[in-house]
């Protein structure tokens, strides 16, 4: 088996094992769904509410910002459904010394622990965000541009990155500290902001929010590439906070692997 | 399980002498878990968020009445209640009922939901404490945004604000209990909070809404457990209302309860049941 096959066959196998697990409990799976769409419906009302009373915020109008929040769906979607499970199992690992059996297996560890779960009830939020995606380009006054469609691809994939990285980051830390459960939570505040355009954010939060929790990155980035709004600056600017997220992570997580001491030996 | 009526008085007698040792317990955990009881505070910072949102809004056209300093005076306003009304017991009762842990708390000789109440209780000077310098830098930034609101005003603010905490505490043990049916009551709840999110005044004052929606709105729970304290607190609330909406918290209160009993004596059955 090729080097570069292989870790794409586990990613296809984990993801089928996780989403057999989620679907095994059904009554469970069934309530997660209806909670889910309706926690999803909910994130429409502020922006809603704050388009009754104005036209633009910060420049912004409703079609562009309804991008953002599609936007930031899918990036909820991808953190909930995804890398929070698989974080929260992690933290669980190190604490019960569980993480040696993954540890020994023949495939890349943080490969293993970034996709050993997932959460269908976060399905939600992609649909959701598809749904919003779709209504946002249809009341914008003009379609993009293939190019601006490209960029927008190429800036997202980067916002994704460093999302990653930054849970990778967090997850690292309860090698260190076994208590970071709270963390989480105070990510998951940090992420809020995304729903918002960025401009709307200044001075140093906006520099927060794009360099050290690099939420914009991923959605008020792509949404300006889509109104075409960007510019190669930007573009430069969100590929190098993707890499280097990516970058860093990996590297503090070899880091961590080297000072695990397993709970159980 | 219900006491009988005579032994209300006694009830009442061993929960005041347990209370001092109870309230020193409940301390000395929060002193231990500082870290985490911060981080959690942190996680509440999402009205700092709508401050930017309205603020930006608010600088081209005052909305309702709110310009740039009154919408920075409502939500530090916010972040101040929100602090001050919070509770967990849902996530506490839930895990309490699902691991069984129940059983211990039932040998105490008074309600569970008295440590629970005054676990909670003790961690509110906490919580400022945390808080105060996020005001501090706030009022640092538009030092306009202080208003003493009078002091009939401040003394209302604090009745509203007892019955908020109150309120938020008894729908919390209200949805807590469903564990005693439900094995994962937490979704409940959570649909809870995303519409307390929208119509308490969390992410908008109140008056922001259209006026058609403002007649059922302020009769829901939701402004009654943190807009109306709000309001109070930052000198926004309608003199000739705030009895209307006092005794809208009030009844509310009173409504949570009697449910949260109801559902307290039926659960407790089920669950005697299932445990022995």
């Amino acid at each position: 088996m090729g080097s570069l096959t292989q870790p794409l066959a586990v990613l296809g196998a984990l993801v089928r094992v996780s989403l057999m697990t989620g679907m095994q409990y059904r009554a469970n799976f069934l309530a997660d769904v209806a909670t889910g769409a309706i926690r999803t419906l909910s994130t429409l009302g502020p922006v809603l509410l704050v388009y009754s009373r104005t036209d633009t915020i910060a420049g912004w109008t409703l079609p562009e910002a309804l991008l953002v929040l599609a936007l930031y769906l899918l990036m909820e979607g991808f953190v909930g459904g995804v890398i929070e499970p698989n974080l929260s199992m992690v933290v669980e690992g190190v604490r019960e010394g569980s993480l040696d059996l993954i540890l020994l297996r023949p495939a890349d560890a943080q490969l293993m622990i970034s996709l050993r779960t997932v959460a269908p009830s976060r399905l939600w939020d992609l649909v959701g965000g598809v749904i919003v995606g779709g209504w946002a380009l249809a009341t914008l006054p003009s379609l993009p541009t293939p190019i601006d469609v490209g960029v927008a691809a190429v800036l997202m994939l980067s916002g994704v990155a460093a999302v990653y990285g930054l849970w990778i980051l967090a997850i690292c830390l309860s090698f260190w500290f076994v208590r970071v459960d709270n963390l989480r939570f105070v990510l998951w505040s940090a992420f809020d902001t995304g729903m918002w355009p960025i401009p709307v954010f200044q001075g140093w939060i906006r520099a927060v929010l794009t360099y050290l929790v690099p939420v914009a990155v991923m959605t008020s980035f792509p949404a300006m590439a889509i109104t075409g709004r960007w510019s190669p600056a930007l573009v430069a600017q969100g590929l190098a906070i993707g890499v280097a997220f990516l970058g860093i992570s990996r590297w503090t997580w070899r880091r961590a692997l080297a000072s695990y001491t397993s709970a159980s030996s | 399980m219900t006491p009988a009526p005579d032994r209300l008085g006694t009830t009442l007698v061993r929960i005041g002498r347990a209370l001092p040792e109870l309230a020193r317990v409940s301390v000395s955990r929060h002193v231990a878990y500082r870290a985490e009881l911060t981080l959690w505070i942190l996680t509440s910072l999402l009205p700092l968020v709508m401050l930017a949102v309205w603020s930006t809004v608010t600088e081209q056209a005052v909305i309702a009445g709110y310009g740039q300093t009154e919408v920075a005076r409502y939500f530090v306003a916010t972040l101040i209640v929100r602090q001050l009304t919070g509770a967990w017991v849902v996530w506490e009762l839930g895990f309490l009922i699902r691991s069984g842990r129940l059983n211990t708390e039932l040998l105490r000789p008074f309600p569970p939901l008295v440590v629970q109440a005054t676990w909670m209780i003790t961690a509110l000077p906490f919580r400022l404490a945390v808080l105060s310098p996020i005001v501090a830098a706030l009022v640092w930034w538009r030092p306009d945004l202080l208003a003493f609101p009078g002091w009939t005003a401040l003394g209302l603010t604090a009745v509203s604000l007892a019955l908020a905490w109150a309120l938020n505490f008894l729908v919390q043990v209200c949805f807590g209990m469903l564990a005693f049916w439900f094995d994962r009551s937490d979704g409940l709840f959570e649909l809870w909070t995303s519409l307390w999110f929208l119509l308490s005044g969390y992410v908008a004052p109140m008056a922001f809404f259209p006026d058609a929606w403002r007649g059922w709105l302020d009769w829901l729970p939701f402004r009654a457990t943190l807009g109306t304290p709000v309001e109070l607190l930052g000198g926004f609330s309608d003199p000739s209302r705030v009895g209307l909406d006092l005794f809208r918290q009030a009844a509310w209160v009173v409504v949570a309860f009697v449910l949260a009993r109801v559902l307290w004596t039926r659960g407790l059955a089920r669950y005697g049941a299932f445990g022995s």
